[in-house]
């Protein structure tokens, strides 16, 4: 599985380095909304390394080589998870040294309800994008926009609940976020597996 | 002991069908497949490197089970090259050995270095602006590189001009040189085959027509070229296929044995005995 993040981290090198910028740009805007969607936002990225492989058919070459199905979608999902969890944690350092400099404050929180969120947009279309591809799946492309928007809209508004209420909303949205998370994903990905394997047929 | 061994294997794909395909390539021996475009030979290679899963029937490479879990291990030893199935366009060549030596645990990166240096490969190079030849050189040195005992080459040498091609060969033809290694190459180019080959397999229109060793089919058939009245005094089931030899004559492809004792025949290749079977089925 090693080889297959690896492979993903090479093949979308070149977006990462502008993806990396607009999280720094995202992250640095004074609104909720542009600092969360620049964490869901890396719930994307192992969809761009999906078409990629799709272009070289290199499906059917990694078909013929040592990886198993296991290893092929949960290398996916790792990759996704790797995404998020970078972008959370460079998102939260910029944010923590704007802070700092006293510019802003600093939310936490709503950093790690983009996290969650993102988890939960990566459990829920993946299995789309394993069972049609990603030429087929565009349909699931705007539900995963929509999920994307949606999601960073909806952070940034419990974000900016009043003070009383914030610590209360904030704390019951990631509670919910993390199990939602979690279950979503325990569903995800045996049935991630079953649709590739049926696909690669 | 069979490399590979595929046993009435159904697949069935609606337009078109594998129909019980059963096929043997011994142990140390290289294996031609050779049929028109679509008679199968991908869906062949893609069925015994365990990427399609049959309908019926079964197969197994180097004594192992396709079906098995034990498989994946076994994949180990296979190198494949397919046919327009590549590497990510936005990869370049020391990135895919990086991957590589991360998927087998016998990855030689001095071998694939040297590999890359034989076949003039700039590394740094994205893979979508390598030429299809250097796509299909690349993938070859991938294949070689983690001492494979098995190599499954579908359309390996399409693309290459004939220097390199031929040293291609001369690459596959030592890779046989240790007795337990074994190749299974699909080409249209036929004269590569006739070059490298033991045996000859013939798909058409997803049926095997046979699978002998060259020599013995080299021996069998012979070309028959004169007149068409001569022609005619062979029995009908020594000829297989006949066209005009644009001389007012005609060419056929003869069965030696069912032809009469002292009947001049020119040696048959391999491009022209398939040609004609092609032919022979078709006028069927």
């Amino acid at each position: 599985m090693k080889a297959l993040i690896l492979k993903d981290i090479y093949v979308i090198w070149r977006q990462m380095k502008y993806f990396l910028v607009m999280i720094l740009i995202f992250s640095a805007l004074p609104s909720g909304f542009n600092n969360a969607f620049a964490v869901v936002y890396a719930a994307m990225l192992p969809y761009t390394a999906l078409a990629y492989d799709e272009r070289s058919k290199w499906d059917q070459l990694a078909a013929v080589m040592p990886y198993s199905t296991r290893d092929i979608v949960l290398g996916k999902y790792v990759f996704g998870w790797l995404c998020i969890g970078a972008a959370a944690v460079l998102s939260l350092l910029f944010q923590a040294v704007l802070a700092l400099l006293g510019s802003r404050a600093f939310a936490p929180a709503m950093m790690a309800m983009a996290a969650l969120g993102g988890l939960c947009i990566l459990a829920i279309s993946l299995p789309v994008m394993f069972r049609f591809g990603v030429e087929k799946g565009r349909m699931a492309m705007f539900l995963v926009i929509f999920l994307v928007c949606g999601t960073a809209g909806a952070i940034a508004s419990i974000a900016a609940s009043g003070d009383a209420a914030k610590f209360a909303s904030q704390g019951a949205a990631l509670v919910i976020l993390l199990i939602a998370a979690v279950v979503l994903t325990a569903v995800s990905i045996p049935l991630s597996q079953r649709f590739y394997w049926k696909r690669m047929g | 002991m069979n490399a590979i061994e595929l046993s009435h294997i159904c697949k069935d794909f609606g337009s078109f069908a594998i129909q019980d395909l059963t096929l043997a390539v011994p142990t140390g021996t290289i294996c031609g497949l050779v049929g028109e475009n679509g008679a199968g030979k991908s869906t062949t290679i893609r069925l015994l490197c365990g990427a399609l899963r049959p309908d019926s029937g079964t197969a197994s490479v180097l004594g192992v089970d396709v079906s098995s879990p034990e498989f994946l291990a076994a994949k180990e030893d296979i190198g494949v090259v397919l046919d327009e199935a590549y590497f990510p366009e936005s990869l370049n060549a020391v990135q895919v050995g990086k991957i590589l030596a991360a998927t087998y645990r016998r990855w030689d990166q001095s071998l694939y270095e040297g590999y890359l240096k034989r076949f003039d490969l700039p590394g740094n190079k994205q893979f979508k602006d390598y030429s299809r030849g250097m796509r299909m050189k690349l993938a070859i040195a991938a294949a070689l590189s983690h001492h494979p005992k098995l190599l499954v080459l579908d359309e390996a040498t399409a693309g290459l001009d004939p220097i390199v091609r031929d040293e291609i060969l001369d690459i596959f033809n030592d890779f046989t040189r240790e007795e337990d290694h074994s190749i299974l190459i699909s080409s249209h180019i036929l004269s590569d085959l006739e070059k490298l080959c033991d045996y000859i397999a013939f798909l058409h229109q997803g049926r095997l027509l046979f699978c002998e060793e060259k020599d013995r089919l080299l021996e069998e058939y012979g070309i028959f070229s004169d007149t068409t009245a001569q022609l005619e005094c062979l029995l009908p089931e020594a000829i297989v296929a006949r066209e005009p030899n644009g001389y007012g004559g005609v060419r056929a492809l003869v069965r030696r044995e069912l032809a009469p004792v002292g009947w001049q025949l020119e040696p048959a290749s391999v491009e022209d005995i398939i040609l004609f079977l092609v032919k022979g089925a078709k006028q069927a």
